[in-house]
């Protein structure tokens, strides 16, 4: 039986919803500390989270077990304090990944504990909080809510400017965010402001040609392809296009050296991979996938640039693992390569597909 | 290069706001058109709204590079985002390479001159408009203006990106049949040519010259091209050619000089093919080969003649003076050098007169006419002393000092090998004064034949007549006289 009695309850303690903080009906029979006030929200949070962190948090909503020493007293907090961060990083990650699958629903109660734990363990009024406001203007802005989104924003900019170290890469996410909000918001201008400075703000962090600055010119050509004024948009697109290429051809290349090279003694193949977190990687796939879209649906058609993008989704989910993917996108390149005699480009991607083929036919390890 | 005048610049909002800022400019927006976000504003609160405007508040928190940046970003204009970033983390790098070496670095970093970030703004938004478009003539144009703003010796590791720039950008374009091709390959040549690396300069030179023979084309202060490419290549052959020189590597360098001379004949200007005679000649000169040197020289000569150029001129008979000395016909080095000496003073060329009289007197010197060469001397040290230049000064003074001792040098051996009382007397009073020592006026007029020993007895006799040269002591000093007055 998982329902609880709210009456029943020590006096004094009150025992929350996980989701809304209404006055809790039910309790998760798997871990017994986290409470809910509906079996609708307890299903939406095992749905999106608590699925995945259901036995973590048991550790941390009881008490301390009784140590015997100051050592050992320090050593468990020190490791209650390491399992809260491991929760806070893991929960945002999933979140991300949710959002950029396009759950945002699922993405909320992930974001939410996020938050709630890095406000237990940095405070209120942290830098460290930004990240999980912006995550959940986020999802409040997929769902449409933009009021909402708009408050968490509005939070998000206030610990901001209180704050006298906040790192560049910060400045980047919040200036996404507000521009995500004016472009909701319809509002051209004032998003063109906010990406203008999120793209300034990363570039500083991480460099004009990284992963992380391409966000910021996506969104950019979104805006000015909703405007009409497609060269501009062209442009940028190609721009993120060529980073991501850039990215994943190296990876890619540095894969196939390795494996050329000698195998070491136990035969041990390297495992194919992005360097990317999966947000990260769903983060590419929708916007790669979007160019594509946009390239295909476009007046003038240019094969060399939707080549491009294929070749770059193909060696994407190649790397991720998903070999079926990998190979779809690489026949859609060679076929247009070939409507076009483009000679060069067919031999790389036949290469390629060999490749794909040689991994399936080997017998996984 | 030109100051350039200040551009009508069609500056975005920010930058007005930061500038204002800054206080380095005029003209301002009317509020209401910053305070966005309020609609609906009357007249009278656009008078008396309290308040800043989020960009207000944007200029006055962000530097004015993040403001250009911004501006960038928001109108589309990335790739002149990258190219400014690029160069700002160039500039980064370059400090930190300097600050290994040295403590100061006093270039300012150009985030912090806003004309500089301006400029980079207009021109390279510019070109970008027209790089989309597919202008690519414009964009030279842009690219080229943004390099010669940066003409400032500090700046030139800017200067030389875009000049780099503008080459790439030339390649792409051939409508007008490569004239900005060659323009950008003239540019790159002077790159490398101030950096030293004369090989690669020199390979854009001569496609430079490739490009422009036989075109007509002129550049902005309306030089023909091709001559322009003509001078460029003769420049750059001499340094190369000199560095060989220096490397003692004659036989390339006598190569590169004779492509020099051809390329001065096609180019129809006799001053450059004279010159290359003359280069061509000194090369001949170091590598010891006299006669073809003469050769050059003589034709040197005979274009300075036609042109009428006494200077050139000038230069031509004293080169052919150093190689008739070297080849040891010294009459005829003496008859060129006195020729210079004349042209020289007619042009008050001062520092030629110094030289080819310093030549003359070693020439007189070597030969053992130690009085006219001494009076070569006097001459270059007269000059020197009215140029009022100091090494030079020392320097003639050196050689004319030889020349007098050398003057005294038989008297002096006189002296010394006498066995009389006199001698003696005449050593210490130059000792004390240091002043002209006597001389037999007999003694001086042939010095060859008195170092020849069988007239040894001859020189012994005629030291027994000093009588006769108290008389004709040149020199100031009269004690020496008078001691030989009461001697005698």
């Amino acid at each position: 039986m998982d329902v609880i009695y709210p009456l029943a309850v020590p006096k004094g303690r009150r025992l929350c919803c996980e989701v809304c903080e209404a006055p809790a009906e039910r309790v998760c029979s798997a871990c017994t500390v986290t409470y809910y006030c509906s079996l609708l929200h307890q299903r939406a949070d095992w749905v999106s989270i608590h699925e995945k962190i259901c036995q973590l948090l048991i550790p941390l909503r009881t008490t301390m077990p009784f140590f015997n020493s100051e050592e050992e007293r320090q050593h468990g907090l020190h490791q209650l304090q390491q399992r809260q961060k491991h929760l806070i990083e893991f929960c945002y990650t999933v979140a991300q990944k949710y959002l950029f699958e396009g759950k945002h629903e699922d993405a909320v109660p992930a974001a939410l504990h996020s938050l709630r734990f890095r406000r237990n363990v940095h405070g209120l009024s942290s830098v460290e909080l930004v990240p999980a406001y912006l995550l959940l203007a986020e999802a409040s802005l997929g769902m449409g809510r933009i009021v909402q989104a708009e408050e968490y924003l509005s939070q998000a900019q206030w610990t901001v400017l209180k704050s006298t170290d906040c790192s560049n890469a910060t400045y980047s996410l919040l200036h996404r965010n507000l521009g995500l909000l004016y472009i909701a918001k319809k509002n051209n201008e004032e998003a063109r402001y906010h990406l203008a400075n999120d793209i300034y703000f990363s570039s500083c962090a991480f460099g004009t040609e990284d992963t992380r600055t391409s966000g910021g010119y996506f969104h950019l050509a979104n805006i000015f392809y909703g405007l009409r004024k497609l060269d501009l948009a062209d442009t940028l697109y190609t721009k993120v296009a060529d980073i991501w290429y850039n990215y994943v051809n190296d990876h890619y290349q540095t894969l196939l050296q390795i494996r050329a090279q000698k195998p070491d003694l136990l035969g041990k193949r390297l495992v194919n991979d992005t360097g990317l977190d999966e947000a990260q990687d769903a983060e590419a796939i929708r916007i790669l996938t979007s160019v594509l879209n946009i390239r295909e649906s476009a007046f003038t058609k240019s094969p060399k640039k939707i080549i491009l993008v294929l070749k770059t989704l193909a060696m994407l989910c190649y790397l991720m693992m998903k070999s079926s993917k990998a190979k779809e996108y690489a026949i859609r390149a060679l076929t247009l390569a070939q409507e076009n005699n483009n000679v060069v480009e067919q031999k790389i991607i036949q290469e390629f597909l060999n490749v794909i083929s040689a991994e399936e036919d080997r017998p996984a390890n | 290069m030109t100051t350039f005048p200040p551009l009508p610049m069609a500056r975005t909002r920010l930058t007005i706001l930061a500038r204002q800022k800054l206080s380095c400019s005029k003209g301002t927006i009317p509020r209401s058109q910053l305070i966005k976000e309020k609609d609906d504003i009357d007249h009278y609160l656009e008078k008396n709204f309290k308040g800043l405007s989020k960009e207000e508040v944007a200029a006055f928190r962000n530097s004015y590079k993040k403001s250009i940046c911004v501006d960038m970003l928001r109108d589309g204009y990335h790739k002149s985002f990258t190219e400014l970033f690029g160069l700002m983390e160039k500039w980064e790098s370059l400090k930190k390479a300097a600050n290994l070496k040295s403590i100061f670095w006093l270039q300012k970093p150009l985030e912090e001159r806003p004309d500089t970030l301006d400029h980079f703004y207009y021109y390279l938004t510019r070109a970008e408009t027209a790089e989309r478009e597919g202008y690519l003539e414009d964009v030279y144009n842009n690219l080229y203006a943004l390099a010669c703003y940066f003409s400032d010796p500090a700046d030139k590791w800017v200067r030389n990106h875009f000049y780099e720039r503008c080459f790439q950008m030339a390649q792409l374009i051939k409508v007008d049949g490569g004239k900005k091709e060659a323009e950008s390959e003239a540019h790159m040549g002077l790159l490398y040519e101030e950096e030293g690396e004369l090989q690669k300069a020199a390979e854009h030179y001569e496609a430079f010259h490739h490009l422009t023979q036989g075109r007509r084309w002129t550049d902005q202060d309306g030089r023909a091209l091709n001559l322009l490419a003509c001078e460029r290549l003769l420049r750059i052959y001499r340094q190369l050619a000199d560095k060989m020189v220096e490397n003692e590597d004659y036989k390339q360098a006598i190569k590169i000089l004779r492509k020099a001379s051809e390329v001065a004949k096609e180019g129809n200007d006799r001053t450059m093919e004279g010159e290359a005679s003359y280069y061509l000649g000194m090369a001949h000169l170091s590598a010891g080969d006299y006669d073809t040197a003469l050769a050059d020289l003589n034709t040197y000569s005979q274009i300075s003649t036609e042109q009428d150029d006494d200077l050139s001129l000038g230069r031509a008979y004293e080169a052919i003076a150093k190689v008739l000395q070297c080849k040891g016909e010294t009459t005829e080095a003496i008859k060129y050098l006195e020729k210079v000496v004349k042209i020289a003073r007619n042009n008050f060329q001062s520092l030629d007169v110094v030289r080819a009289s310093t030549m003359l007197g070693d020439i007189y010197n070597e030969k053992g006419k130690y009085s006219k060469a001494s009076k070569f001397f006097q001459q270059a040290f007269d000059t020197t002393v009215d140029l009022r230049n100091m090494s030079l000064m020392d320097e003639t003074k050196v050689h004319y000092g030889i020349a007098k001792a050398h003057q005294m040098m038989l008297a002096m051996n006189n002296c010394i090998g006498s066995d009389n009382v006199r001698g003696l007397d005449c050593l210490l009073s130059w000792k004390e004064s240091r002043s002209h020592l006597e001389l037999d006026p007999e003694q001086e007029l042939d010095p060859e034949k008195e170092l020849d020993p069988k007239q040894g007895e001859s020189r012994r006799s005629t030291t027994s007549m000093p009588q006769s040269s108290t008389e004709h002591t040149e020199e100031v000093a009269s004690f020496p006289d008078n001691q030989n007055k009461t001697e005698t």
